[in-house]
C-alpha cells in the first residue's frame, strides 16, 4: 500500500476543475475521479468537497444542473464553464512551473552549489 | 464584469429562494451519502454498517452545510437575518420603549418634513414658467409727496425709510414704458380682478379673474395644454377680445375636464366670453406661485369688466389711476442697474408727459425686483409665522434627537449586564456591536417610515390650517424628498450614533468588573453624566415649547372670552357682488333691498340684514367725520401732521335697516333705524359708545349732524345722529372697540358688494338651499359667495392664533411627555445608584 498524501492548501479547487474538465460529474463522482486519477494517494475529507464546489459555482467557474444519475436518482451534475477552463489552464501552467522550480531546488546537491 | 454579474445572480438566487436552496443542499449531501454507502456495500460492508461509515467519512453535515452557505457569500446575510430577527424579538419584549422611540422619531421626521415643505413652497418656490429667474417685477418707490395718489389695488406696500413702494402703474405710463424699453425683453402686464360672477351652462360660479396683456403668454413662454393662448391680436381696441383662457382647476370644476371646452361661450360678470384655451395644471399666472386665477382675459376687456374706478374716468385712458402690474424678462447682456436707470428716464418722461403734477409733487423712481416668485404676496404674508413655526419645529427635531439619544443611553445602561454575559460566553465584540447597530437601524427605519407617512399627509393638511373653512384649498404642496431625507437623516444618525457608542463603551469595559458590580463602574458614571446633560437639554427645550404654547393658548383663550358685542350664534353670512354692468347705481341698492325682503319671507328666518363691512372679518373702512358747528379744517393727506390726524377718522359700515336688531347690539340712547328711514327721508346714523365719548365728550350727540366730506368740498350732505349703541368689536377680536358709526346703505348713492346676515331659528347651515333658491329666482347669474356662519367667520379671523396655539400645544405636550418620562426615569435611576 502506498503512502497517502494530505492535500496542500488551495489545491482542492484545482483538482475539482481538472476532474470536471474531463466530463460532467456529480459531487460523489468528483470525489471518485480525484481518487482514481491520483491512484488513491490523496486524502480528501469528503464533506469539505461541497463548500469548494459551491464556491466554484458561485464564482461562475463551474455550473451545476440537476439531472438523472446512473441508477435513476436525482443528482446535481457539474460542468466546466469558459471561465473555469481559463482558470484551469492558468493553474496548470502555474503548477507546472512551480513543480519544475521546486524540483530543481530540491534536486540541488552541495557539490553543485559550490561550482 | 461578467464574474461580478455571475456573483450577483447566484447571490440573489440564494437570497430569494432560501428554502429551496436548503433542500437542494441537503438532497445533494444525501445523494453523496447513499452513493457512497452503495459502493461500500458492493465492497462487502453490511448495509447498516455502510451508511454509518459513509457518514463518518463525510464529516459533520451541519458544519459542511454552514460552509456551503458561506461559500455562496451568504454569511453576512445570514448574520444580518438572524440579527434582525433577534432585534425584532428584543424590541417586542419592551413595547413601551419601542413605541416611544418609533413614535418620537416618526413625529419629528413627519412634522419637520411637512412644515419644511410648506415653508419651502411658500417662501422659495418659483413660478412654473421656463427660466423664472429672468423675470423682473417693475415697481416704483416715492417719498410722501410722490405724484401717485389714486391706486386701484394695493398701494404703499411696506414703506421703508420714509419711501413707499408701489407695484402698479397707470395704463398710459405702461404704454410708454413698453414702447421705449430697450433694456429688458418686452414688458407685459397683468391685473387681478378679484372674484367674478361666472356663469357656465346656466350654473353660477365664483371665479378668480385676471386681465393680461396680449404678450403675456408669449413673454412667459407658456403654452396652453388645450386650445390657444391670449394673443397680442386679442388685446387691441378697448372693449374687444372677448376670449378667455381658463385654469386647469376651473376646467375641472366647471367643465368636468370636457375636451369640448374650447369654443364654449361663458358669461363673466354678464359679458359673454369665448373659451379659447386651458392652461397647464402647473401654471399659476404671474401673481402667485400657489394659487392660479381661474380666468385669463385680455386687458382690452377692462372697460367692460370694470368701467371706472372712483372718479378717475375710463381706466385705460386715466392718467392718474395706478393699477396695472408689470413684468419683463431681463436681457443677458444688460446689467440690472443700467436697465433700471434707462427705464427710470422713460418713467420720468412718461410721468411728465401724461400727468398734471402739483408744484410740490415729487417723481417716483423705478425699481427692478426679483419676479421669479410673482408678486410674492404669500411669502410676505406668511414669512413671520412660518419662521416661528420653523424655529419651533426645529426645537422639536432637536428634542426628538435628544430623546432618542437618551432612550438609547438608558437602554445601553440597562443592558450592560446582558452584554457582559454575552461577552463572557464568548460572543465576538464585533458581533455584539453589529447586533446593537441592527437594533438601532431597525428602530430608525420604522421611525422613518412613520415619518414618511406623517410628512406625506401632513403637508396636504397644513394648508387647511390657514385656509377659510368655507373655501376650497387649492394650494398644493409638493412632497419634497430632499427635506424628508434631511430630517430623516438627522434623526436616524442620532439613533445610530447613540446606539453604537454606549455599546462600544459597554463591550470595552472589563467583563469581570461589570459582571460583579453593575452598580458603579467608571463607564457607568460617565454614561450617567452624558445622560444628565441630555436630560437638561431636553428640559430646557421643552420648557421653551411649553412657555410658547402657554402664551399662544392664553392669547387664544383671551380672544375667545371676549364679548364681540353682538350675538354670534344662529347666524349665516354670504356675499353678493352685483356686476356693475347689470346693476348700475341705484339698481344695486334696489337689488340688495329686494334680496333683504325676499330672504326675510323665508320660513325659519328670524331676521335679515346686510352690511358692506361684515363684522370680525378683518375688513374695515373709515372716512371723514366733520361735526356741524365744530372746528373746520381741511386735510392734506400728504402732510405728515394731517396723516397722523387720520386716526381721528372713525370706522364705519353701511348697513340695512334691521342691522341693530338682527345683530342684537344693545341701544344705549336714542332710537335704532326703522323702515321709515328710506332713500328719500333725511340721512341718519347710529354711533357707538366709543365714538360718542371721543367726539362728543360731555355732550348729547343725539340730534347732532355730521358730514363725511372735507370742508373744501362743495356738495356736503349732512347726516343726523339718531342713536347711540353699545360698543362692538369691528374688524377683529384683538383690537379694543374703535369709534364707529353705522349708516344706511339705502341712503347711499351706490352699494356694490354686500354681506348678508341671516338670523335663523334653526341650524344656520340648513337654510342654505332656500337662500340659493331665492338668489336664483332674482338673478340666476348671481351666486351667493362665501357662505359661512358667523362663528366660522370669527374662527377664520382667529385662525393664525388657533394654528399656533394648537401646533405649539401639540409640540409642547409631546415634549413634556418625552422629557418628563426620562426625567423621572433619570431621577429614580440616580437615586438608586447613589444609595
Amino acid at each position: 500500500m502506498t503512502k497517502k498524501v494530505d492535500l496542500v492548501q488551495g489545491t482542492l479547487e484545482m483538482l475539482i476543475l481538472k476532474a470536471v474538465s474531463l466530463g460532467r460529474l456529480h459531487g460523489y463522482g468528483v470525489l471518485l475521479r480525484i481518487q482514481q486519477v491520483s491512484g488513491e494517494q490523496l486524502v480528501i475529507q469528503q464533506g469539505s468537497l461541497y463548500p469548494a464546489l459551491y464556491r466554484l459555482e458561485h464564482e461562475g467557474k463551474i455550473k451545476g444542473e440537476w439531472g438523472e444519475s446512473e441508477n435513476n436518482r436525482r443528482a446535481k451534475y457539474y460542468t466546466l464553464t469558459a471561465t473555469g477552463r481559463k482558470q484551469l489552464a492558468e493553474e496548470t501552467e502555474k503548477w507546472n512551473r512551480m513543480g519544475e522550480i521546486m524540483g530543481a531546488i530540491l534536486r540541488l546537491t552541495s557539490g553543485e552549489m559550490r561550482s | 464584469m461578467k464574474a461580478i454579474f455571475a456573483h450577483m445572480q447566484s447571490w440573489l438566487r440564494s437570497v430569494t429562494s432560501r428554502e429551496r436552496l436548503k433542500t437542494e443542499m441537503e438532497e445533494e449531501i444525501r445523494f453523496h451519502l447513499e452513493a457512497r454507502a452503495e459502493d461500500l456495500t458492493r465492497q462487502g460492508v453490511s448495509p447498516g454498517q455502510a451508511m454509518r461509515q459513509a457518514k463518518i467519512e463525510f464529516g459533520e453535515v451541519a458544519t459542511h452545510l454552514d460552509e456551503m452557505r458561506r461559500s455562496l457569500g451568504l454569511r453576512w446575510w445570514d448574520d444580518l437575518w438572524s440579527d434582525l430577527r433577534f432585534a425584532v424579538r428584543i424590541l417586542r419584549k419592551s413595547p413601551g420603549f419601542t413605541a416611544i422611540a418609533i413614535g418620537s422619531l416618526g413625529l419629528a421626521i413627519g412634522a419637520n418634513t411637512s412644515i419644511f415643505s410648506v415653508a419651502n413652497e411658500l417662501l422659495f418656490e418659483r413660478l412654473s414658467v421656463p427660466h423664472p429667474e429672468q423675470l423682473r417685477l417693475l415697481t416704483v418707490t416715492g417719498d410722501e409727496k410722490v405724484v401717485i395718489n389714486t391706486i386701484w389695488g394695493r398701494g404703499n406696500l411696506e414703506p421703508t425709510g420714509g419711501r413707499s413702494r408701489y407695484d402698479s402703474f397707470t395704463y398710459p405710463i405702461y404704454q410708454q414704458l413698453k414702447a421705449q424699453n430697450h433694456v429688458l425683453e418686452e414688458i407685459f402686464a397683468f391685473k387681478d380682478l378679484g372674484r367674478a360672477n361666472t356663469s357656465v351652462n346656466g350654473n353660477a360660479w365664483s371665479a378668480r379673474a385676471e386681465l393680461v396683456s396680449g404678450n403675456f403668454y408669449e413673454q412667459l413662454k407658456v403654452e396652453p395644454k388645450l386650445g390657444r393662448a391670449i394673443l397680442p391680436s386679442d388685446d387691441m381696441a378697448p372693449g374687444t377680445g372677448a376670449v378667455v383662457v381658463i385654469s386647469d382647476s376651473f376646467w375641472n370644476r366647471a367643465f368636468g375636464r370636457s375636451p369640448q371646452v374650447v369654443g364654449t361661450v361663458i358669461k363673466v360678470n354678464m359679458i359673454p366670453m369665448t373659451v379659447v384655451g386651458v392652461n397647464p395644471a402647473s401654471f399659476t399666472g404671474a401673481e402667485s406661485v400657489q394659487v392660479s386665477p381661474d380666468l385669463f382675459m385680455p386687458l382690452s376687456m377692462v372697460p367692460l369688466m370694470r368701467g371706472s374706478v372712483g372718479n378717475s374716468g375710463s381706466i385705460l385712458s386715466s392718467s392718474n389711476l395706478w393699477w396695472i402690474e408689470l413684468m419683463a424678462r431681463s436681457k443677458p447682456d444688460i446689467s440690472e442697474e443700467r436697465a433700471r436707470a434707462a427705464l427710470d428716464v422713460v418713467l420720468r418722461a412718461a410721468v411728465h408727459g401724461t400727468m398734471t403734477i402739483d408744484k410740490d409733487g415729487t417723481m417716483p423712481q423705478i425699481e427692478l425686483e426679483d419676479g421669479s416668485r410673482g408678486l410674492n404676496d404669500t411669502a410676505r404674508a406668511y414669512a413671520e409665522p412660518l419662521h416661528l413655526l420653523l424655529a419651533m419645529v426645529s426645537a422639536v427635531l432637536l428634542l426628538a434627537c435628544a430623546n432618542i439619544a437618551n432612550l438609547m443611553l438608558a437602554r445601553a445602561t440597562a443592558r450592560q449586564r446582558e452584554m457582559s454575559v454575552r461577552l463572557a460566553l464568548g460572543a465576538g465584540r464585533h458581533r455584539l456591536l453589529k447586533q446593537v447597530l441592527t437594533e438601532s437601524l431597525l428602530l430608525s427605519f420604522a421611525g422613518g417610515a412613520l415619518g414618511l407617512l406623517l410628512g406625506y399627509f401632513g403637508r396636504t393638511l397644513l394648508p387647511n390650517l390657514v385656509a377659510s373653512a368655507w373655501e376650497d384649498v387649492e394650494m398644493t404642496i409638493p412632497f419634497s424628498w430632499n427635506i424628508f431625507a434631511f430630517t430623516a437623516g438627522i434623526t436616524v444618525c442620532t439613533g445610530i450614533l447613540f446606539g453604537i457608542f454606549p455599546a462600544l463603551a459597554a463591550t470595552r469595559a472589563e467583563i469581570g468588573s461589570t459582571l460583579k458590580q453593575a452598580g458603579s463602574t467608571a463607564s457607568r458614571r460617565r454614561k450617567a453624566w452624558s445622560g444628565r446633560s441630555i436630560v437638561a437639554f431636553q428640559v430646557a427645550l421643552s420648557t421653551l415649547l411649553v412657555v410658547a404654547a402657554a402664551l399662544f393658548l392664553r392669547t387664544l383663550a383671551k380672544l375667545n372670552a371676549i364679548d364681540p358685542g353682538f350675538r354670534t350664534d344662529h347666524m349665516l353670512l354670504f356675499d353678493v357682488s352685483p356686476p356693475a354692468k347689470r346693476y348700475p347705481p341705484p339698481k344695486d341698492v334696489e337689488l340688495h333691498a329686494r334680496l333683504e325682503e325676499d330672504l326675510r319671507a323665508l320660513p325659519g328666518v328670524a331676521g335679515v340684514t346686510a352690511s358692506d363691512i361684515p363684522l370680525l372679518a378683518g375688513v374695515m373702512m373709515n372716512g371723514g367725520f366733520f361735526i356741524e358747528g365744530g372746528p373746520e379744517k381741511d386735510f392734506n393727506f400728504r402732510n405728515e401732521a394731517d396723516r397722523h390726524d387720520m386716526s381721528r377718522f372713525p370706522e364705519m359700515a353701511h348697513v340695512g335697516n334691521d342691522f341693530i336688531s338682527v345683530m342684537q347690539i344693545p341701544m344705549v340712547a336714542g332710537r335704532a333705524f326703522t323702515h321709515q328711514d328710506t332713500e328719500r327721508s333725511p340721512k341718519v346714523a347710529i354711533i357707538n359708545q366709543t365714538l360718542a365719548n371721543k367726539y362728543f365728550p360731555n355732550q348729547n350727540p343725539i340730534g347732532r349732524r355730521f358730514t363725511q366730506k372735507l370742508p373744501s368740498s362743495k356738495d356736503r350732505t349732512w347726516i343726523q345722529i339718531v342713536g347711540i349703541c353699545a360698543d362692538s368689536r369691528y374688524n377683529n377680536l384683538r383690537d379694543e372697540p374703535l369709534p364707529l358709526h353705522f349708516d344706511l346703505y339705502r341712503q347711499q348713492a351706490d352699494a356694490d358688494s354686500m354681506t348678508f346676515m341671516i338670523r335663523t331659528r334653526m341650524k344656520p347651515e340648513s337654510i342654505v338651499p332656500s337662500i340659493t333658491t331665492v338668489l336664483h329666482r332674482i338673478d340666476s347669474d348671481l351666486p351667493a359667495m362665501n357662505i359661512r356662519t358667523q362663528e366660522q367667520q370669527i374662527d377664520d379671523n382667529l385662525q393664525q392664533e388657533r394654528m399656533f396655539a394648537s401646533l405649539t400645544s401639540g409640540f409642547a405636550l409631546l415634549a413634556v411627555t418625552l422629557a418628563g418620562r426620562h426625567l423621572r426615569h433619570h431621577l429614580i435611576h440616580r437615586g438608586t445608584a447613589n444609595e
